[in-house]
């Protein structure tokens, strides 16, 4: 059993394009810090330097919000699937 | 891809849901296949706003697991501009966070006018980008 971690179009140029990674469980923060051991520079995309989730990356663990459970701190079992979205938002307001 | 390959009836059923949005901005997903977009996802504008739009995360999640079941590619975004052009917007160019065409459905013209981009960052985080329109090249489903 493992972790699956969705990678979104957005991140796979820093994957070598690979969609899904099978990671070791463990937090939000330690599945990141995983990739980011595989494939460097991954981290600094979803991370901010002071230690948060980046305002334009949306966790889920299974389908749930990470922010809304204990965000990076959220443990993530064998057999759960976590998704990285970006947040994909505009619109017309010009400033 | 240098051009949209968007199928009238997709062209249509983007039109349909950005009409029914108004007053608000609508906003939704585009999945492709074979070098053509495939399918439209309507999806809720979570801020609700006549000039401003965010996709749900929730609806978004779903959208992408059907996308990947299907054995599609993430194919566009699109949204609505009420009384604006179809041209991204400053707004637009910084909250561009997919690497994929930015569709834009102006319900200033009528028939409503859409276009599509591309906006393109060095970093996926940059608030300034590079606009690059893409010809929409509209025609029947594919069999």
């Amino acid at each position: 059993m493992s972790v699956q971690v969705r990678i979104p179009t957005i991140f796979r140029k820093f994957t070598d394009g690979t969609p899904v990674l099978e990671l070791e469980p463990g937090t939000v923060a330690d599945l990141v810090d995983q990739i980011d051991g595989k494939y460097p520079g991954f981290k600094e995309q979803v991370i901010t330097e002071a230690g948060e989730l980046h305002r334009f990356v949306n966790v889920y663990v299974n389908d749930e919000d990470a922010r809304y459970l204990d965000k990076l701190d959220t443990k993530v079992a064998d057999g759960d699937t976590v998704s990285l979205l970006p947040s994909v938002a505009g619109g017309a307001f010009r400033r | 891809m240098n051009e949209l390959r968007l199928p009238e009836e997709l062209v249509d059923e983007m039109v349909e849901h950005c009409l029914a949005g108004r007053p608000n901005e609508a906003c939704g997903l585009l999945a492709a296949a074979g070098g053509e977009i495939v399918k439209v996802f309507r999806m809720t504008n979570a801020s609700a706003s006549p000039v401003r739009y965010s996709l749900d995360a929730a609806e978004q999640l779903a959208a992408y697991k059907k996308i990947e079941a299907e054995g599609w590619e993430l194919g566009g975004v699109y949204h609505s501009h009420t009384r604006t052009e179809a041209y991204p917007s400053p707004t637009d160019i910084r909250d561009a966070h997919e690497d994929v065409p930015y569709v834009i459905v102006s319900l200033a013209h009528d028939p409503p006018d859409v276009r599509a981009f591309r906006i393109v960052k060095e970093s996926w985080m940059d608030e300034d980008g590079r606009v690059v329109e893409m010809p929409v090249v509209r025609g029947p489903l594919n069999p």
